[in-house]
């Protein structure tokens, strides 16, 4: 017991000097330091560019927002005042330009993901382009991830950007549904709502992932 | 079990409807308070449905989650690459630019372009519009100093001079007429024994003034002194009357300033000449005798020794009080300078000061 209190005490400590240097290269990169800020986007930028590949579903865009995302963020630093910690007023960055990006593209119909056509006159989008984490050995399983796939992102297209940005932010960024809201600026409530109905629209077209 | 959603499709089942969202909620985990995971725990130990809702969800969220798509490092270096590059054009774009960015951020502009020119022309006419209005309503202070001059057709001024302009009003020499003016020329009309010369000073603008009188008037002494202030802007020749012009009255502080700035910038070595001439005989103040060891280092050796002279001049009259700095200036010069003469003078000048600093 006593030695859980101390490690518990060590980690309390630990993420307090953490803060503390976050703070310092802030502060620097509020002055003009460019090493400064470059460190911060070490820090958080493969979190982002993540997230924005999940978010908008489409690898040629995520380097868009991921960009678009760390100069606003450089071109704003100044304004921000510690008042949250710098990754949740970053996500929030990345959030809105996220969601204006897929607003743009909802309502375009030439942003649609462009499909690309494979020698064998096979038709590949975005998630046939990505390297498939667990089933690399087996052809079959190859075969049958890359259909899974295929369903995921037709599920995800029913969702509403807002949906969609609530979803990933829950359960692949490990945020809480409060956080969520302050983030979308909305409700714990509305963020709460958000969720069920992405969940309940993905297992209607995922019913068979049981 | 506050804030439930009702789902539709578990309540048409007739299975615990009022349980979807605390199960979601259950699911997503970290989200429900413990007495109410209690109460679902609770629930599911006799509940099969929800149980097999829970592992549905769960099953749901895992499968999503291995399809998941991580960024590769060769994307994650690429888009650090090309961040820098942008962070380098924003560093270029400066800070002015970056805080209008701020405010008018361009993304808002691309996707309007009628109103974004629109603006622009509302912009470029209104800046034609006013801004000389509002420049010619606030006058520079010098302008305002004027004594009031003459007007259309030649008349005299209050100091006996004339200004002549076809203007047809009695407006003053304004900063604006001076930033505007191109001095074309300068005529010197010989005067009696004894008397300053008459000078004509043609100013080319939209509307041509002629600028007439002694330098004792203030439009032409501000007129000269603005040429030699602004050399770029004038021929050497005129910057060189100017400079004659001006020698008369290196008694006013405003005039030794502006031959000292004359002697220290001008890039005409006979205009630098000239005004090191012009303060030869000028009242020793600190600025003179700083602009003359100054000019001791001029590339010039012409100027090197109108400045020496001047020194030794004014050492002769014992108008110069000699410090560490002077006498570093002329040990410098009579070790190192190339030319002779320079090096024999510094040499002649050090021996009248040296010696009387050190007792």
């Amino acid at each position: 017991m006593g030695m859980s209190v101390a490690l518990d005490g060590d980690a309390r400590q630990a993420a307090a000097v953490k803060l503390e240097e976050e703070h310092g290269l802030i502060r620097r990169a509020q002055a003009g330091d460019r090493l400064a800020f470059e460190e911060l986007v070490g820090r958080y930028d493969k979190d982002v560019l993540r997230l924005a590949m999940n978010l908008v579903r489409r690898p040629e865009d995520a380097p868009d927002i991921y960009q678009e995302s760390f100069l606003r963020v450089y071109r704003n630093l100044h304004r921000f005042r510690f008042e949250c910690t710098f990754y949740t007023w970053l996500y929030r960055v990345v959030t809105n330009v996220a969601l204006d990006h897929l607003r743009r593209r909802s309502s375009r119909r030439e942003d649609q993901a462009p499909a690309i056509e494979e020698p064998d006159g096979t038709v590949r989008d975005f998630f046939d382009r990505q390297p498939e984490q667990s089933a690399t050995a087996n052809p079959e399983r190859v075969v049958l991830g890359q259909e899974l796939r295929e369903q995921i992102a037709e599920a995800m297209k029913r969702l509403s950007p807002r949906e969609r940005m609530v979803f990933e932010m829950k359960h692949y960024q490990g945020m809480k549904l409060r956080a969520i809201g302050d983030l979308l600026g909305t409700s714990e409530e509305t963020a709460k709502n958000s969720l069920f109905r992405a969940t309940r629209k993905l297992r209607e077209t995922l019913n068979f992932m049981r | 079990m506050d804030g439930q959603i009702h789902d539709s499709d578990e309540a048409a089942s007739g299975w615990c409807g009022e349980w979807a969202t605390l199960l979601m909620l259950f699911a997503a985990g970290e989200e429900l308070d413990p007495a109410e995971e209690a109460n679902v725990a609770e629930h599911l130990a006799h509940c099969g449905h929800c149980r097999e809702t829970l592992e549905r969800e769960r099953a749901l969220l895992g499968g999503l989650g291995q399809n998941r798509v991580e960024p590769d490092v060769a994307l994650l270096a690429s888009c650090r690459a090309n961040l820098r590059d942008a962070l380098d054009r924003e560093e270029e774009r400066g800070w002015w630019r970056r805080r209008i960015g701020a405010l008018v951020p361009t993304n808002w502009m691309s996707p309007r372009p009628a109103w974004s020119a629109a603006l622009l022309l509302l912009f470029g006419f209104s800046a034609g519009i006013f801004g000389p209005r509002l420049l010619e309503h606030h006058p520079q202070p010098v302008a305002q100093n004027n004594p009031p001059p003459s007007s259309v057709s030649p008349a005299l001024s209050p100091d006996g001079d004339t200004l002549q302009t076809n203007q047809g009003g009695n407006s003053p020499l304004t900063a604006l007429d001076l930033h505007t003016a191109n001095v074309s020329g300068i005529n010197v009309i010989p005067a009696g024994t004894g008397e300053p010369p008459e000078v004509q000073l043609q100013l080319n603008q939209q509307q041509p003034v002629m600028v007439q009188g002694t330098v004792d008037n203030n439009d032409v002494k501000r007129l000269l002194m603005y040429v030699l202030d602004n050399s770029n802007r004038f021929d050497p020749d005129v910057r060189i009357n100017a400079v004659d012009l001006l020698r008369a009255k290196t008694n006013d502080p405003d005039v030794r300033s502006v031959l000292c700035h004359a002697a220290h910038t001008d890039r005409n070595t006979a205009v630098r000449l000239k005004a090191l001439e012009a303060l030869d005989g000028a009242e020793p103040q600190e600025l003179v005798r700083q602009t003359l060891l100054d000019a001791l280092n001029d590339r010039n050796p012409g100027v090197r020794i109108e400045a020496i002279n001047a020194l030794q001049s004014m050492a002769a009259k014992g108008e110069v009080v000699s410090d560490e700095h002077m006498l570093s200036v002329l040990r410098d010069r009579m070790l190192n300078d190339p030319n002779t003469y320079i090096r024999m003078q510094s040499a002649a000048v050090f021996r009248d000061l040296g010696p009387r600093q050190k007792f």
